[in-house]
């Protein structure tokens, strides 16, 4: 069996993808064009460079013995040699080189895996109650639909190229353990007079700017899902924010339009199909039953045994098969852990094994005899946290720093100290199986502390202007169907405080449970807990000067001290606007060179390369791609000038660069520089679905207004200060004092955090009478520009 | 730019300002201010100067702590009782702000010393209680050419204004020392506290602004306050070409103390 078909056009795109392999690694494909074709076959770049990891669908969080096994055999072959669970309930190869790509993209067809779609801004993988179908208090089984629409997305030629990413749920009841009110578009299963059907929420999202999703329906019958899901892609493909790709999530199409106008758009689309039963998904037979093992029954006795079957073992609603939950140590599967799993699983059927969003494993379909084989294996996988209470294996992080290119913090560090200091405390920790302690390295949210009861998330901290790892400290987060709602930010603590400080929060609490003093936990938080964390972080506050503690200023995990210099940006989000970036850059890089004065022959070559980076640039947002220099130059007469997008006054000297010497350009100097301060004004005049900005359906002719920004465009070095970190207003108090020191007409770049400094300081620069040129959000951070007057 | 971390830290809300930025907090930590007199006035002048930055703060005041000076001089504390002020002056001022420097005149300003005390400074603070001294300073100055603030305060009222070379000083304006009886000193006729706080701030403003050049001083104009109604009265007044110390003839070319009036009222 398997968890979704891929559709057969996927085998040519992969023989396509090899060839741009081959071609980047000769140097002919430019890196950040090569990060959009590798993202959306769900290839990522790790911290490390030219080191990749692949991403795995799991449709409803299911993979099959077989398949577990294949990813296994292929992570140890060509990457860390093991299998990571994630937080999206899919799986994940680590530590790829570029030649491992491909045997293990192919590898995985072998076994009808497919990491396409795994990143970019495509249809992600498609989650849902772990326990869905086995459940004993669920409305009804929600696999089969996720199951179907998975299919029948990745078929769909429009779910590759998106605005940004569309995540979709599905959860059982209305616990919600999806979290649908987190994702783009989630379907809560319920029953209304004897009809299936979902409650649908969309446009929720967490990230660092986390938003609620919203009650699109309060029912439709299980029959629409398709139609909904349809709707809301084409609307989001018509109407999202093309732009920017920090603003780009449904979410963020549902702030900008408010409820009637998105519903409007929305139900514009739906009313067109909403009727057409042909339509209606074609759910598959999900079988929730065991096959009969050929493998003899063992038994087992004793105390561990019953403490295990009491923390991880539950019964399932079908009479004599029990699930249980497999804690992993991170997220991470070693391959001969997974050997040894899948040949024992195998036994019972294909459909055991789901992936939950805590990084761990839910293994069903298990008969109730057999319990005592599985424990003899579980028992001595070489490393997982069985030995623990759940609440171990609970926690969430993401990896962090380790991996992820935006990471501050390491967050799997940090959680293995917490699990340290909690387990050799003497903390009651089963007490408190379902606390939700999450942790992120940056203010994005893959590890998920939006919803955590104790959250964390990195930061940088400062004293006397060293950076020492922190992470601010969340409480609070709740999900429930309709009324989930994110933790609060209560404080920070300085990394190495924070094992005690959780040992310190978590003994209260649990006091407090086992006594029953509340009737839940939000209660406590209200009555103490949040006074608490706040008086335990006062008391944590006492940070080591680097001179008296160097070791405070290192992360848990990591070799050396926390630096901001290897922070990259998002790897998912690879577009059109980074490839356009690209040539930006260049016409700005290659125009500061034409000051240098450096001969008559090495500005032909740099005016050349302004006139290419001119002609290329906007090329890609009419769709067109072009292979050689000589086509670029052709597209763009024929798709810019003879359009009269772009001014046919540059016709010539873009025909001087076609046909005739390079030399020559030397004599169109200014030409040339007109034409790159025309397309620069053409891009910056482009709205967010990649028009440009037209009247009365002319296209504006902007090459005026393009000559007077031209004049804005720095000359003279530019010095930059990094101001990540630091509070407000000391950063604006930092930023003035070097533009005190710097002479009218240079200019400053800085770094600032999102949120409030980005808010305030460039405002307060401008109340100074200086210019900021430009604001580019980098990931969690800011770029300003700013030219001193 | 020679600001400690602990100095953008300290001063940051100076540093925001438009009209101070770092350069201007410069100045001030470069700044030397005398304060005459650590009574009323000097005491808010004193405390905010500190706090302020100024590099070098002079003190002259010739007293002891009185336990009566505790109403309204709140740089000195009910244990100072018997100190001489300039000392409990100084160490509150070195609790505030190590940064600043202070130097104490353990006497009173005088005819023979008062050249002798301004030199060094780059601005005056008239914080006296008494007619012959207030004209003492201005006289100084005017023949030293250092700009100085004036400040006098009784009962519920209040004045204050701002001297540099070239502006109107207060002879100009007051001739001469009122007559005998004509105007009782505070400790006869008594004074509201917090007048001393408004006007010795205002003062204290008036020094920041000289010293970092922001905005416009109380030169020419003589603020005038009445605190029972709370009004503040700007009387503008002109340099007299007849003052007998800054005119064109000067009558007044050497300093001399004048006779400190003995108050009758009871």
């Amino acid at each position: 069996m398997q968890f979704y078909e891929v559709p057969d056009t996927l085998y040519a795109e992969q023989d396509k993808f090899e060839l741009d392999i081959e071609e980047f690694k000769k140097g002919n494909i430019d890196p950040v064009k090569f990060k959009g074709i590798r993202v959306a076959h769900g290839v990522y770049e790790q911290r490390q460079p030219d080191t990749y990891m692949i991403r795995i669908r799991c449709a409803a969080g299911g993979i099959t013995p077989t398949q577990l096994k294949k990813v296994a055999e292929l992570g140890d072959l060509y990457g860390s040699g093991e299998v990571h669970f994630t937080t999206r309930q899919e799986v994940q190869v680590h530590d790829v080189k570029i030649d491992g790509v491909m045997p293990v993209i192919r590898g995985l067809n072998e076994v009808q895996l497919s990491s396409r779609g795994g990143g970019g801004n495509t249809i992600r993988n498609i989650l849902t109650s772990p326990d869905s179908g086995v459940s004993l208090d669920e409305v009804f089984d929600v696999d089969p639909y996720a199951i179907a629409l998975t299919t029948r997305m990745i078929h769909e030629t429009d779910s590759w190229n998106l605005p940004r990413k569309f995540k979709i749920a599905f959860s059982k009841n209305s616990d919600d353990d999806s979290i649908t009110q987190t994702t783009c578009l989630g379907f809560v299963a319920q029953v209304k007079d004897e009809q299936k059907g979902f409650a649908v929420y969309c446009a929720g999202g967490m990230g660092a700017k986390p938003m609620v999703g919203h009650e699109l329906f309060d029912f439709v019958p299980d029959t629409k899902v398709y139609h909904v899901t349809k709707a809301l892609k084409v609307m989001f493909d018509k109407h999202g924010n093309r732009r920017s790709k920090f603003s780009s999530r449904i979410k963020f199409l549902w702030k900008k339009l408010d409820r009637e106008e998105f519903v409007r758009l929305f139900a514009e689309e739906y009313d067109k199909i909403k009727d057409d039963a042909s339509l209606n998904l074609e759910l598959p037979t999900l079988e929730n039953a065991a096959l009969d093992a050929t493998i003899p029954v063992e038994t087992a006795q004793g105390d561990a045994f019953e403490l295990w079957k009491r923390r991880y073992v539950s019964a399932q609603k079908q009479a004599g098969l029990v699930s249980i939950k497999l804690p992993l140590v991170l997220g991470d599967l070693l391959r001969k852990d997974a050997d040894k799993l899948s040949a024992f699983l195998a036994e019972f059927g294909e459909n055991t094994i789901r992936c939950d969003r805590a990084q761990n494993m839910r293994l069903r379909n298990i008969p109730e005899a057999y319990l005592g084989n599985a424990f003899n294996i579980i028992s001595k996988l070489e490393h997982t946290l069985v030995g623990h209470a759940p609440f171990i294996g609970n926690m969430i992080n993401c990896t962090g720093a380790q991996t992820c290119k935006l990471g501050i913090c390491l967050p799997r560090g940090l959680s293995s100290h917490i699990r340290e200091r909690l387990t050799s405390s003497d903390l009651d920790l089963d007490a408190i199986p379902d606390f939700r302690l999450n942790m992120s390295g940056c203010p994005n949210t893959c590890g998920m502390h939006h919803i955590a009861h104790l959250g964390f998330f990195g930061k940088v901290g400062r004293k006397d202007g060293d950076m020492y790892p922190a992470y601010n400290v969340l409480t609070g987060g709740k999900v429930e169907m309709g009324h989930t709602q994110y933790a609060e930010r209560q404080d920070e603590l300085p990394v190495h405080f924070i094992p005690d400080f959780a040992h310190d929060f978590l003994k209260v609490w649990i006091d407090r449970k086992v006594k029953g003093t509340y009737d839940t936990y939000y209660d406590f938080l209200e009555a103490e807990g949040n006074d608490l964390v706040k008086s335990l972080c006062a008391q944590y506050k006492d940070v080591p000067t680097f001179d008296e503690n160097p070791d405070f200023y290192v992360d848990f995990g990591a070799k050396k001290r926390l630096s901001m210099d290897e922070i990259g940006t998002a790897e998912c989000s690879a577009g059109v606007f980074d490839m356009i970036d690209v040539d930006r850059k260049s016409i700005k890089n290659n125009t500061k060179l034409l000051d240098q004065e450096l001969g008559a022959e090495e500005d032909a070559k740099v005016l050349y390369r302004i006139l290419f980076s001119s002609a290329r640039m906007l090329l890609v947002t009419r769709g067109l791609d072009a292979n050689t220099d000589e086509m670029v130059f052709s597209l763009f007469i024929k798709h810019f000038i003879k359009t009269g997008i772009v001014s046919d006054e540059f016709e010539d000297v873009v025909k001087v660069g076609r046909d005739a010497s390079k030399d020559e350009l030397v004599l169109h100097k200014d030409k040339v520089l007109g034409l790159a301060a025309a397309m620069t004004a053409l891009y910056e005049s482009m709205d967010d679905s990649l028009r440009f900005k037209t009247k009365d359906g002319d296209v504006i002719n902007e090459i005026e207004a393009a000559e007077e920004e031209s004049s804005a465009t720095p000359k003279s070095s530019i010095i930059e200060k990094d101001f990540r970190g630091v509070p407000c207003p000391m950063n604006f108090v930092k930023t003035k004092l070097v533009l005190e020191a710097m002479k009218s007409g240079e200019f400053l770049r800085i770094m600032l955090d999102d949120g409030e400094p980005i808010q305030n300081v460039p405002n307060s620069v401008k109340l100074e009478g200086h210019k900021v040129l430009s604001q580019t959000q980098l990931g969690a951070f800011w770029e300003v520009l700013i030219e001193k007057v | 730019m020679n600001l400690t971390d602990e100095q953008i830290e300290r001063y940051s809300r100076h540093i925001i300002l438009k009209d101070i930025g770092g350069i201007g907090q410069e100045k001030i930590l470069n700044a030397k201010v005398l304060v005459i007199g650590s009574g009323g006035l000097g005491a808010p002048v004193l405390l905010y100067l500190a706090a302020a930055g100024v590099g070098t703060l002079g003190i002259v005041d010739g007293d002891v702590v009185d336990v009566t000076n505790l109403q309204r001089q709140v740089i000195h504390h009910t244990p100072d009782v018997g100190v001489p002020k300039v000392e409990s002056a100084k160490a509150k001022i070195n609790a505030i702000n190590p940064d600043v420097k202070v130097i104490v005149h353990y006497e009173l300003a005088m005819a023979h010393n008062i050249l002798d005390l301004i030199k060094d400074y780059d601005f005056i603070i008239d914080g006296t209680d008494n007619f012959p001294a207030k004209f003492l300073i201005n006289d100084a100055c005017v023949m030293a050419g250092k700009p100085y603030s004036h400040g006098g305060i009784l009962r519920f009222d209040g004045q204050t204004m701002t001297h540099v070379p070239g502006s109107a000083c207060y002879r100009c304006i007051f001739k001469e020392p009122p007559p005998k009886n004509a105007v009782p000193t505070c400790s006869q006729a008594g004074v509201l506290g917090a007048i001393a706080g408004i006007l010795g701030t205002t003062q204290a403003a008036e020094a920041l602004k000289y010293i970092t050049g922001a905005g416009e001083l109380l030169t020419n104009q003589l603020l005038v306050l009445d605190a029972l109604k709370m009004r503040f009265r700007n009387v503008k007044v002109k340099k007299n070409p007849n003052c007998p110390v800054c005119g064109t003839n000067p009558t007044i070319t050497e300093l001399k103390d004048e006779e400190q009036v003995v108050c009758d009222l009871k």
